[in-house]
């Protein structure tokens, strides 16, 4: 029985390794394949079944006049885009969340939770509803197919992520915690800064991953709101296809694009086995 | 050290509703620089709510706070340099126990040297001082409460440590130590502690006053012994001692003795100026014994049942409807199932409306 569950257990892990590894390995050997070895039948190990090649790579850094892509500038644009957006998100969304879980706010029939409500129903929205009253807001402030102008978005759409998981975090640090700091000393401020705060960065690393996923992977806004000036990574990508797909180049710019992610997956991964994100209350 | 004075507090959590219900019903009351209160009382009956006004967590729908004769009702929780413990570990999860136990000092600039000494003095005393550099979510739950209560007990100069059940997660040996500590930090520093329960054992060994509360109303303050022998109202009587204190339904039937089932019982109260006849009586088990030669002041009774509770035994008797109970001690022999038994006069107490008279 007990060896039956052993066998059983690595069998699923194995199947599920195969699973979640396998594109990645497909992707990696295509990356360095040509048109021949891409289109000449299955091929699978390098310099055995085909000749490898670092052409799809060179592609990608190549400027567009020698005929490459050169995908480093909208890499910047989408890291910084991201990551400023994310970090702005986060603040006012943990400043928000702290105050509707701490305080009491009304206004005729609204109360704290239809507030809070109000934040996640902007991602409940399709997306599509919000393009055209964005382009004419980006545009009429003249922020169109420019950083800036893409981080206001992002940060619209990124806070209530951070609102809505900050929110329930907030109201799993017990009162009791602020109420401590306040007798020992603390102005309101202090308390939130020096105690509630350090207490809940487990809830940020969380909330801040998910921006950083959110904003990293969106293409839809970035397509929408920028043409010439300025690209971000996703839409550079989808740039690459042409009528005759180079599997190559897309397969090393997908490698590339999933880097910065797989590295916060990393970070998150070992904070979580140092248990820092267990049992931080209590 | 402050002496407190709270004068007509009162509190609501709706104060705006047309029928506000209130925590806490007006009353005054001091607390002397250096004493030890206990606030006893059910759940629910108001401890917590006076304890934050107190701290200004909460801040009173009525009525003034004073410390040493200042008004501070209107001043923060941060000014107010107060300290209070809550009934479930508070600890900094982020910081070492060290850093725990100095930080009301450092959020009030004392000098490296002093918080050494102080978080030192503190650590010693509640057994924390080989954990000093650990991380304090490290800790076990006791040990975290330890924490709490030692943040609580850091700074010298607090007007008063205020402790919201600080000992129910502590496990019942170290609860013993603990509260004779506190005993001994409040002699040798004497610093105000004002500490709420529902335990009446523990409020009875802590404290040198106690504050009984029920539904918002403070019912009575006194010394444990007051309490225990002189309780104003009946709540008293059955909330402290164990087994609660033995109520009759009874008439009056002259102006210092009263009837219950047609025995005539004799007490120290006068009775003349009574608005009705009917009264409860009161006694407490302890001072209820078998009848050896007394001549009045007896009652006939049928025992049901006797416990051997290790120290003393429980006589438990119907008395016609009524049942009663007797404290007794481990050696005395119960005769037969019918006892006399002898209710001291000095020792009645006469309820008029559950008041005492």
């Amino acid at each position: 029985m007990n060896k039956l569950y052993i066998f059983l257990k690595y069998f699923f892990i194995v199947v599920w390794t195969v699973f979640v590894v396998a594109p990645f390995l497909w992707a990696l050997t295509t990356s360095f394949k040509d048109f021949q070895s891409v289109n000449g039948g299955v091929t699978y190990i390098p310099w055995v079944d085909f000749e490898p090649n670092l052409e799809g790579w060179k592609v990608l850094i190549k400027s567009p006049a020698k005929g490459g892509v050169d995908i480093i500038e909208p890499y910047f644009n989408s890291l910084f885009v991201t990551c400023t957006a994310s970090l702005i998100s986060i603040i006012l969304g943990t400043l928000s969340a702290y105050a509707l879980s701490r305080y009491t706010f009304k206004a005729g029939f609204v109360k704290n939770n239809d507030i809070t409500f109000f934040f996640i129903s902007q991602r409940i929205m399709p997306p599509i509803v919000l393009s055209i009253p964005f382009f004419l807001f980006l545009s009429s402030i003249n922020l169109l197919d420019s950083l800036t102008g893409l981080i206001v978005v992002y940060i619209v759409l990124l806070m209530p992520i951070a609102v809505w998981i900050m929110v329930d975090f907030f109201n799993k640090v017990p009162r009791e915690i602020d109420e401590t700091a306040l007798i020992d000393g603390c102005n309101p401020y202090q308390a939130f800064l020096k105690v509630v705060l350090p207490n809940s960065i487990p809830g940020l690393i969380v909330a801040g991953m998910f921006c950083i996923i959110f904003g990293w992977i969106d293409f839809f806004f970035a397509f929408i709101l920028t043409f010439t000036e300025v690209q971000l990574l996703p839409v550079k990508i989808v740039a690459l296809n042409s009528s005759v797909t180079p599997w190559w180049s897309l397969s090393a710019s997908a490698l590339v694009s999933v880097a910065p992610l797989i590295i916060v997956a990393f970070i998150v991964e070992r904070y979580l086995s140092k248990g820092n994100l267990s049992g931080a209350i209590k | 050290m402050a002496k407190i004075d709270l004068s007509n507090i009162s509190h609501s959590y709706n104060p705006n509703d047309p029928n506000p219900v209130y925590a806490l019903n007006p009353f005054s009351m001091t607390w002397e620089n250096g004493n030890r209160y206990a606030i006893l009382g059910p759940s629910g009956c108001g401890k917590t709510t006076m304890l934050n006004i107190v701290s200004g967590l909460v801040r009173p729908s009525a009525g003034r706070i004073l410390f040493d004769n200042k008004d501070v009702t209107d001043l923060k929780t941060e000014d107010r340099n107060i300290a209070q413990v809550f009934q479930f570990p508070v600890i900094y999860n982020t910081m070492t126990v060290y850093e725990n136990l100095a930080f009301p000092l450092k959020c009030r600039d004392f000098s490296k040297s002093k918080t050494d000494e102080r978080v030192n003095s503190v650590a010693e005393t509640l057994n924390l001082k080989s954990f000093l550099n650990s991380p304090a979510r490290k800790l076990t739950a006791d040990q975290k409460q330890l924490i709490s209560l030692g943040r609580g007990l850091v700074r010298e100069d607090v007007a008063a440590v205020l402790m919201d059940e600080p000992l129910t997660v502590i496990d019942p040996d170290l609860k013993f130590r603990l509260r004779r500590n506190l005993k001994e930090i409040n002699e040798q520093y004497k610093t105000t502690l004002v500490y709420v329960t529902h335990d009446q054992n523990e409020a009875m060994t802590f404290a040198d006053n106690i504050i009984v509360m029920s539904e918002g109303e403070v019912v009575q303050t006194g010394s444990p012994k007051e309490l225990f022998e002189r309780p104003n109202t009946t709540f008293v009587g059955y909330f402290i001692g164990s087994p609660a204190m033995n109520l009759f339904e009874s008439e009056v039937s002259s102006n210092d003795s009263v009837k219950i089932n047609n025995n005539l019982i004799k007490t120290r109260t006068n009775l003349s100026n009574l608005k009705t006849k009917k009264i409860k009586l009161g006694i407490r088990s302890e001072f209820i014994k078998i009848a050896q030669n007394q001549n009045e002041n007896l009652v006939d009774v049928n025992v049901e049942k006797v416990e051997d509770l290790g120290n003393y035994k429980l006589i438990t008797a119907k008395l016609g409807d009524f049942t009663i109970k007797s404290k007794v001690t481990r050696e005395t022999e119960i005769p037969s199932s019918k006892v006399k038994l002898h209710i001291p006069a000095d020792r009645c107490c006469v309820y008029e409306d559950n008041k005492l008279i």
